[in-house]
C-alpha cells in the first residue's frame, strides 16, 4: 500500500470513487429513462472529441464535452421523436465517431503512444488533477441535489414517460436534462477509464442495481455503491497487475453484472402471480 | 356555461403520415355529462382522447379544455384530467409498488419540487381502496395481473381528483365480474363527483344505461352522437353488420 501515500494515487483513488459514485447514480436514470443508446453515443463521441483535444493541444476534456453536447443536440431530438430507427442512428454514429477518433489520434503532435492518447484510449490512473477532483466534486454535489429536488418528477418518468405527460408533468426538461448531465459524466470520466470504456461505467452498476432490488429508492443508493466499488477494485487490480485502469474496471463491473443476474431474486420466480 | 371539452373542426396527423387519423371533429361535452366512445379497431378513439388531454400535437382546428387552449396550456390541461391509456402493463420486473404508481398520479398536480404530504397518500389509498386493491398496496406493480394493474391504472386517475377522466378500454383485462364492477363504480365516482368523463369501450355489455350519449367513429370520422340505444341501431343497420357482436 505503499503507493498511497504519494499524492497522486490519493487523487487517483478519491477520481475513482467519484466518476463511480456519479457513473452509478446517473445510470440509474439514463437506464430507466431508456436513455442508454444516447448514452452510448455520447461516449463515443466524447472520445472523439478528447482525440481532437489530444491532436490539437487543447483541453481534451473540453472538446469532449463540445462533442458529447453536440451528439445529444443531434440525436436527442431524433431518438425523442423517432423519426429513424434509434439503432440505425446510433449505429451509424458508432462508426463515424471511432473513425474521427483514431484519425485525431493518429495526428497527435507526440510520436508513439504518448501518456495523453494512452489515457484517452484506455484510461490512466496517474492523469488525474486537482482540478479533474474539483469538477468532480462539484458535479457529484449538483447532481445529488437536483435528485433531491426532483426526485418525485424523475421517478415519475422512469416509470412511463407517456404517463407523466399525462399526469402534468413537463417530461422534456427533465429528460434533455439528464442527458446533459450523463454527457458531462462521460466527459470527465473519460480521462480515467479510457474513451472505448467509458460507457460501462453508466450502464453496468445501474444495470446490476436493478437486478436485484424491487425497490427504486433502494436502487438508487446500491448502484453508486456498485459503482465506487467497482471503480476501486479496478483501482487496485489495475496497479497490482499494471493493466490498464478503464479495463479493470469494466471487467469488475461486468463481473458484478454477471454474478446480479446469476443472484437475482428477480429471475428466480418466473411465473406472474395472476388473480 | 362555457362547455368543459370543446373541439371545432379538429384533425391529427401522427408524424410522418399523411393521412390525419381523426378528421374535422366537432364535439362538445358539458361539466358532468358521461359519454362512451365506440368504434373498431384503428377509427381513431384513442387519437382523439391523446388530442383532447393534448398528448398529440393537432394539425387543424382548435380544442378547448377547461376553458383553456389545450396546445398552449397542455400541461395545466392535462393537471386536470385523469388519463387511463389504453393496454398499460408494466415490466414484472419494474421497481415500483401498486401504491408508487397510484400514488404518482397526483405529482403533476403536487407541482415542481413540492413534496407528496400525507394528504396525497391517504388520497392514493382511498383510490385504492374504492378500487378493492388496497391489500396489494405494497406489492411489486408489473408483478400484478393484467387485471389488477388495470385497476391500479383506474386508482391512479382517480387519486389525481380531476375533474375530467378519460378511459381507454379500462375494462379489457378485467373478467366479466369485475367489469360490471368496476363500471358502475366509475359511472357513481362519476357522478358523486360531477366528472366529465369518456370512455372507449369496445364492450357494449358494460355501457351501463342504454341512454348514455355515445359517440360512434370510423376511418377517423364522427359517424353517430346519440343515445346508445339509438346508435346500436344504426351501427347494425347501416355501418358494420356485426360489430355488436363481434365486439363482446
Ligand atoms: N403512433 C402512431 N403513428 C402513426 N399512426 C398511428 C399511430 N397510432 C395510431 N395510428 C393510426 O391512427 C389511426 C387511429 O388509431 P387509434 O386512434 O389507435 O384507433 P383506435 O384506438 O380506435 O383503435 C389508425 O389508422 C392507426 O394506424
Ligand atoms: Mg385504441
Amino acid at each position: 500500500m505503499m503507493y498511497l501515500e504519494y499524492a497522486i494515487f490519493q487523487r487517483a483513488l478519491l477520481g475513482c470513487v467519484f466518476i463511480g459514485l456519479l457513473g452509478g447514480l446517473i445510470g440509474v436514470f439514463v437506464v430507466k429513462m431508456r436513455l442508454s443508446t444516447i448514452g452510448y453515443s455520447m461516449s463515443h463521441s466524447a472520445f472523439a472529441g478528447a482525440a481532437l483535444g489530444v491532436a490539437l493541444s487543447v483541453d481534451p476534456l473540453l472538446t469532449a464535452i463540445i462533442f458529447s453536447a453536440t451528439t445529444a443536440f443531434f440525436i436527442g431530438p431524433a431518438a425523442d421523436k423517432a423519426r429513424l430507427p434509434i439503432d440505425t442512428i446510433t449505429s451509424i454514429a458508432f462508426s463515424l465517431n471511432m473513425a474521427l477518433a483514431f484519425i485525431f489520434l493518429t495526428f497527435s503532435p507526440q510520436i508513439g503512444l504518448s501518456s495523453e492518447v494512452a489515457s484517452v484510449l484506455w484510461g490512466s490512473i496517474v492523469s488525474v488533477t486537482n482540478r479533474d477532483l474539483v469538477y468532480l466534486i462539484a458535479l457529484c454535489s449538483i447532481t445529488l441535489a437536483l435528485i433531491y429536488l426532483f426526485w418525485k418528477e424523475l421517478f415519475t418518468i422512469m416509470f412511463d414517460r407517456k404517463m407523466a405527460e399525462a399526469d402534468g408533468i413537463n417530461t422534456k426538461i427533465f429528460v434533455y436534462f439528464m442527458i446533459f448531465l450523463a454527457g458531462l459524466i462521460v466527459a470527465l470520466s473519460l480521462k480515467i477509464v479510457g474513451g472505448l470504456l467509458v460507457y460501462a461505467l453508466l450502464f453496468n452498476p445501474a444495470s446490476s442495481a436493478l437486478q436485484y432490488l424491487h425497490d427504486m429508492r433502494k436502487i438508487i443508493f446500491l448502484s453508486p455503491i456498485i459503482g465506487a466499488a467497482s471503480c476501486i477494485a479496478g483501482f487496485f487490480t489495475s496497479l497490482f497487475l499494471d493493466i490498464p485502469v478503464g479495463s479493470c474496471i469494466a471487467l469488475i463491473s461486468t463481473l458484478i453484472f454477471a454474478v446480479s443476474v446469476i443472484f437475482s431474486p428477480k429471475r428466480k420466480r418466473r411465473w406472474r402471480n395472476e388473480d | 356555461m362555457a362547455p368543459i371539452i370543446e373541439l371545432r373542426d379538429v384533425s391529427t396527423v401522427y408524424e410522418g403520415e399523411k393521412r390525419p387519423a381523426i378528421r374535422d371533429v366537432n364535439l362538445t361535452f358539458e361539466e358532468g355529462e358521461f359519454a362512451y366512445v365506440i368504434g373498431p379497431n384503428a377509427a381513431g378513439k384513442t387519437t382523439l382522447l391523446e388530442t383532447i388531454n393534448g398528448l398529440l400535437p393537432i394539425f387543424k382546428g382548435r380544442i378547448s379544455v377547461l376553458n383553456l387552449d389545450v396546445q398552449k396550456y397542455g400541461k395545466q390541461v392535462r393537471c386536470q384530467i385523469g388519463y387511463v391509456p389504453q393496454d398499460f402493463m408494466v415490466d414484472p420486473g419494474e421497481p415500483y409498488t401498486a401504491l408508487d404508481a397510484v400514488l404518482m398520479g397526483r405529482y403533476g398536480k403536487i407541482g415542481v419540487i413540492g413534496r407528496p404530504s400525507r394528504e396525497d397518500k391517504e388520497k392514493a389509498i382511498e383510490a385504492m381502496r374504492l378500487l378493492e386493491i388496497e391489500d396489494l398496496a405494497n406489492k411489486p406493480v408489473g408483478k400484478l395481473s393484467g387485471g389488477q394493474q388495470q385497476k391500479v391504472m383506474i386508482a391512479r386517475a382517480i387519486a389525481k381528483e380531476p375533474k375530467i377522466l378519460l378511459l381507454d378500454e379500462p375494462f379489457s383485462n378485467l373478467d366479466p365480474e369485475s367489469r360490471d364492477k368496476i363500471s358502475k363504480l366509475i359511472a357513481q365516482t362519476s357522478s358523486e363527483r360531477n366528472l366529465t368523463t369518456i370512455i372507449v369501450t369496445h364492450d357494449l355489455h358494460q355501457i351501463v344505461d342504454s341512454c348514455s350519449r355515445t359517440i360512434v367513429m370510423n376511418s377517423g370520422r364522427i359517424i353517430a352522437d346519440c343515445e346508445l340505444r339509438k346508435a346500436l341501431a344504426l351501427i347494425e343497420k347501416w355501418y358494420f353488420p356485426g360489430f355488436w357482436r363481434h365486439s363482446g
